[in-house]
């Protein structure tokens, strides 16, 4: 069996994996299907419908299942189409910072010498930067967009794959199979791809469940500050910020939002956790 | 054996280890003496379980194994039942142990003189500098030159040869009157061995201490052993002085390991060498023929039957065969077989 | 016989010490002359620090010597780019553990030196399964990982892997000090076949002498970075010149009823690469050690036209060599 394979069947044993992929799976499902469970489009406004409460609530309804916020958008509706945002987000921030982090450590790694040296600067240089003031500069600076945020956290955060990555093939390096893959004439690009990435996934696999998350928390700080997603584009950070001013009169305005980041991290974590506990070869494998 | 010359005497010891969907029994009812001043080496390949019966012994195994023993005497002492504190008080003061890595067992960052007087300190009423003095002395003994340096050196100053040898004087602190050496000298260079293995073998002599030895290599144990207990999946299968199992081994596990180890002047240059085919089996399960069965070319109907108890072969010596006692009806030829190809199954080898 | 590959004073340096430590040169290897003819196989001897292994990676050619040259049929190394010196040099690792990548199939780890040369297909797959059937590994294991193999097995993949390109020559890390007894001496059957089979040139690298006596033609024996004594087989058996050669020799614990511990008579331990003892580098441990070891360091001296020795004092002189007083 491959280990590729046996990692699955573990994963499929880990009540962690299964109660975390859950969830996650239905957020993603539900952020897809946004259009088919809700027949309110996120931004349009209706006045006289304001801060309808949520159906739990005395004077709720099943019309609107979780209430509208104060221009009367259903707050259900921005909540699924906001899980699109900050979803996407965490996944594309992810691919930027992931291939530059993954790059950066497998070159590290692999040569050691000076291109470690420049490289282990690098990422010194970046561990002093503090991750959400940089932010901020340039988003009001350059001024805010979806991309450019996503760009700008994805140049920020590559510094732990970096890290996890480096250290990793630092010690692959060492393996004998390495060394047989050079006697053997193979090219440092197949010994690169063919020997050392496959074998660091694990890792990987871990360290981007744990930026996911990471990404995501940094959007909703980012739009919690004014300096995020903007209206009319919606993210459950921003929902939270909307909703501060109503924190004393309808405080469920900001603990749908919030329960539902507290719920996608957590679920994030758990799967982050399992796949390092099924990853995690036994012995010498 | 007479009972008070005996300092070590294990009876029907078991170690199973719950593993996901079955258990594990890596030691199944095994026998061991060990008198005063004598050295017994427990031999066997990876897996026969012959470093888990030393961690049993020294009530090291982790709590997830289930140890049980008939009888488990240091001295007069029944171990089986002693408390976690005793344990602790018997470990490095009446027990000690050689590991067979003397850099992972010294603590990197404590320097030899310390780590030397702690054990000390922890076993007697002493003053520090009484305890430096002993350790001293010590270092001496297992002829380290410049001991007064040493004392104040950290683990990773010292030569690996330099290392096992204050393993040796550690060991030595407290007098006491069991010794196990799992492999203490494969991690060394050859030449340094031999040194490593004469000084164990000469302060053993002086102090009539009992050593237990356990090691996979043949060599050291005819250097070393006075008598030898071998050990295959788990169980001993044979019993004997040093000279009778070496000179003419009983059980067929015995004498197809002697026959595959090439020795210069006897073999010759490119001599098909014995072998023995297959691998050591996973231990599950309770026996219901001989462990040895799929491997070994003696092997009959009779064998498959039922486990093979332990038989008394005279002179002393044990064994778990039918084959005859005397050691007639073997043919040390029949270990140089062609290579095997398709012929061993794969079923048993997945990892464990 | 040509040799198929010679090795002329080859010296590697390595600088110790990193970052703002200061820097020290180690001289793994100083100076190395070595040739090997085709169908032969050297033993290379030696303890841990020795340089041995330095050796084996300038061979596979995953070091550059600092100086000095080494040839391979004929033509400087350098001279091959990295497929055409595959070609020629592949190597069998000590452990079998970490010699196999774990992510790829047996079939697949042991296709890889034809895969990089750019070979495929039906024709190469047929290769592997009979070269697996000439190693011994059972067939149904081909399409399996190396972590449902047992030692024996991987290290029978390793074999194969470094014969599929039909190599000149075979470089023998250690080969059976990772595996069992009874499964080391099937390995070494295995590489005795194959060397008369293949008419393999094969380096055996080992501290064991005794997989030495069975598999080599000549051997080498190295002491810090230096070849001290090197000769057919049998002469170094049975009659070694320098006295780190003889220690070796008696280190060997044969299984045999009635053997004692040897007499080392080796003073103090191994001395560190970094800082060489003067002159003779062996004379702190030698027990014929005279003034003159200190001072001087001895010459290679030839006892006949294949064995040759490092040694002012050397053991076995036969009577015509002996100084006439």
């Amino acid at each position: 069996m491959s280990p590729g394979r046996v990692a699955l069947r573990r994963a499929i044993r880990h009540g962690g994996f299964w109660i975390g992929g859950t969830i996650i799976f239905v957020i993603v499902l539900m952020a897809i299907f946004a259009p088919l469970l809700t027949p309110y489009d996120p931004s349009v406004q209706s006045l006289s419908e304001g801060f309808v409460p949520p159906v739990w609530a005395e004077a709720g309804s099943w019309e609107h299942p979780l209430g509208t916020d104060n221009l009367g958008r259903d707050y259900f509706a921005r909540l699924l189409y906001g899980a699109r945002i900050s979803l996407g987000l965490g996944l594309l921030t992810v691919i930027i910072s992931g291939t530059i982090g993954t790059a950066m450590g497998i070159t590290a790694g692999y040569w050691g010498g000076w291109p470690d040296m420049i490289i282990n600067f690098f990422i010194t240089v970046r561990l002093t930067l503090p991750v959400v003031l940089v932010a901020l500069v340039v988003v009001a600076l350059i001024g805010s967009s979806l991309w450019l945020l996503i760009l700008v956290i994805g140049l920020l955060l590559w510094d732990r794959f970096a890290i996890v990555v480096r250290s990793a093939t630092q010690q692959l390096a060492q393996r004998e199979y390495i060394t047989s893959a050079r006697a053997i004439g193979s090219s440092t690009p197949r010994i690169l791809f063919r020997e050392i990435l496959p074998n660091i996934t694990g890792p990987l696999v871990v360290v981007t469940s744990i930026e996911i998350a990471h990404a995501i928390l940094l959007e909703a700080a980012l739009s919690f500050l004014g300096l995020g997603v903007q209206p009319p584009d919606v993210s459950w950070g921003l929902m939270v910020a909307e909703a501060k001013a109503q924190l004393l009169f309808r405080p469920w305005m900001i603990a749908i939002p919030g329960a539902a980041l507290v719920l996608l991290i957590f679920a994030i974590n758990l799967v982050g956790d399992a796949l390092r506990d099924v990853t995690t070869p036994e012995g010498k494998a | 054996m007479s009972d008070d010359t005996r300092i070590l005497s294990v009876r029907g010891l078991n170690v199973q280890i719950p593993i996901p969907g079955s258990t594990l029994w890596p030691v199944r009812d095994v026998n061991i003496d060990v008198g005063r001043g004598e050295t017994v080496a427990v031999v066997g390949e990876s897996g026969c379980g012959k470093s888990l019966t030393a961690l049993a012994i020294m009530g090291l195994l982790p709590r997830q194994a289930k140890v049980q023993s008939e009888a488990l005497r240091l001295n007069a002492e029944s171990l089986a039942e002693a408390s976690p504190k005793r344990w602790r008080q018997l470990r490095g003061d009446r027990i000690a142990m050689i590991f067979q890595d003397p850099m992972t067992a010294l603590d990197p960052c404590y320097r030899i003189g310390d780590q030397m007087c702690e054990i000390l300190q922890q076993h007697r009423k002493i003053s520090r500098s009484a305890a430096m003095k002993r350790s001293l002395d010590l270092l001496g003994k297992v002829g380290i030159p410049a001991p007064e340096e040493r004392l104040k050196q950290y683990p990773h100053q010292l030569s690996g040869g330099l290392r096992q040898r204050v393993m040796i004087a550690m060991a030595l602190l407290c007098e006491p009157e069991l010794i196990i050496a799992d492999e203490p000298t494969t991690a060394l260079d050859v030449t340094i061995q031999a040194q490593i293995l004469r000084l164990l073998r000469d302060i053993q002599r002086e102090t009539n201490i009992g050593l237990l030895l356990i090691t996979h290599d043949l060599g050291v144990v005819a250097g070393m052993a006075d008598r030898i207990v071998v050990m295959y999946g788990g169980e001993v299968v044979e019993v004997g002085t040093c000279d009778q199992v070496l000179a003419q081994p009983l059980h067929p596990y015995t004498e197809g390991l002697v026959r595959s180890i090439p020795v210069p002047g006897e073999t010759e240059q490119g001599e098909a060498l014995g072998y023995i085919p297959g691998i050591v089996p996973r231990q599950v399960g309770e026996r219901t023929a001989c462990g040895f069965v799929d491997r070994c070319p003696y092997a009959t109907s009779a064998c498959r039957e039922e486990p093979i108890a332990m038989r008394d072969a005279g002179d002393g010596r044990l064994m778990r065969c039918i084959l005859p006692t005397d050691g007639s009806a073997r043919d040390p030829d029949v270990w140089i077989l062609p290579d095997e190809t398709s012929a061993q199954s794969a079923t048993n080898s997945g990892s464990l | 016989m040509p040799e198929v590959l010679t090795m002329r004073g080859v010296t590697r340096d390595y600088s110790v010490g990193s970052g703002f430590a200061r820097k020290q040169t180690l001289r793994a290897l100083r100076g190395v002359d070595l040739g090997v003819e085709r169908g032969k196989t050297l033993g290379l001897v030696g303890e841990s620090g020795c340089g041995k292994s330095t050796l084996a990676k300038i061979l596979l050619g995953v070091e550059e010597p600092t100086s000095g040259e080494v040839l391979v049929g004929g033509k400087p190394i350098q001279s091959y780019d990295r497929i055409e010196r595959a070609r020629l040099i592949q190597p069998v690792f000590q452990d079998p553990y970490s010699s196999l990548n774990p992510r790829m199939t047996v079939e697949a780890i042991i296709a890889a030196p034809m895969r990089v040369r750019g070979e495929g297909g039906r024709s190469l797959q047929a290769k592997v399964h009979e070269l697996a059937g000439e190693v011994g590994l059972p067939r149904h294991l081909v399409e399996a990982y190396p972590s449902q193999l047992s030692g024996g097995q991987r290290q029978r993949v390793a074999i194969a892997r470094a014969l599929i390109g039909e190599p000149e020559i075979l470089i023998c890390d250690e080969p059976t000090s990772a595996l069992d007894v009874s499964v080391q001496s099937q390995i070494l059957n295995l590489l005795h076949n194959l060397k008369r089979q293949l008419n393999l040139t094969m380096i055996l690298i080992s501290h064991n002498l005794a997989v030495v006596h069975h598999l080599a033609d000549d051997v080498a024996v190295m002491y810090l970075g230096q070849i001290v004594e090197r000769g057919p087989s049998r002469d170094i058996f049975e009659a070694a010149r320098h006295p780190y050669s003889d220690a070796l020799l008696k280190a060997v614990l044969p299984p045999r009823a009635g053997v004692r511990l040897p007499e080392m008579g080796l003073e103090a331990e191994f001395p560190s690469p970094v800082n060489p003892p003067s002159g003779c580098t062996f004379h702190p441990r030698c027990q014929k050690a005279r003034a003159l070891c200190a001072e001087q360091a001895p010459c290679r001296t030839d006892a006949d036209a294949e064995h040759s020795y490092r040694c002012h004092f050397p053991n076995n002189l036969k009577d015509e060599e002996c100084p006439q007083v």
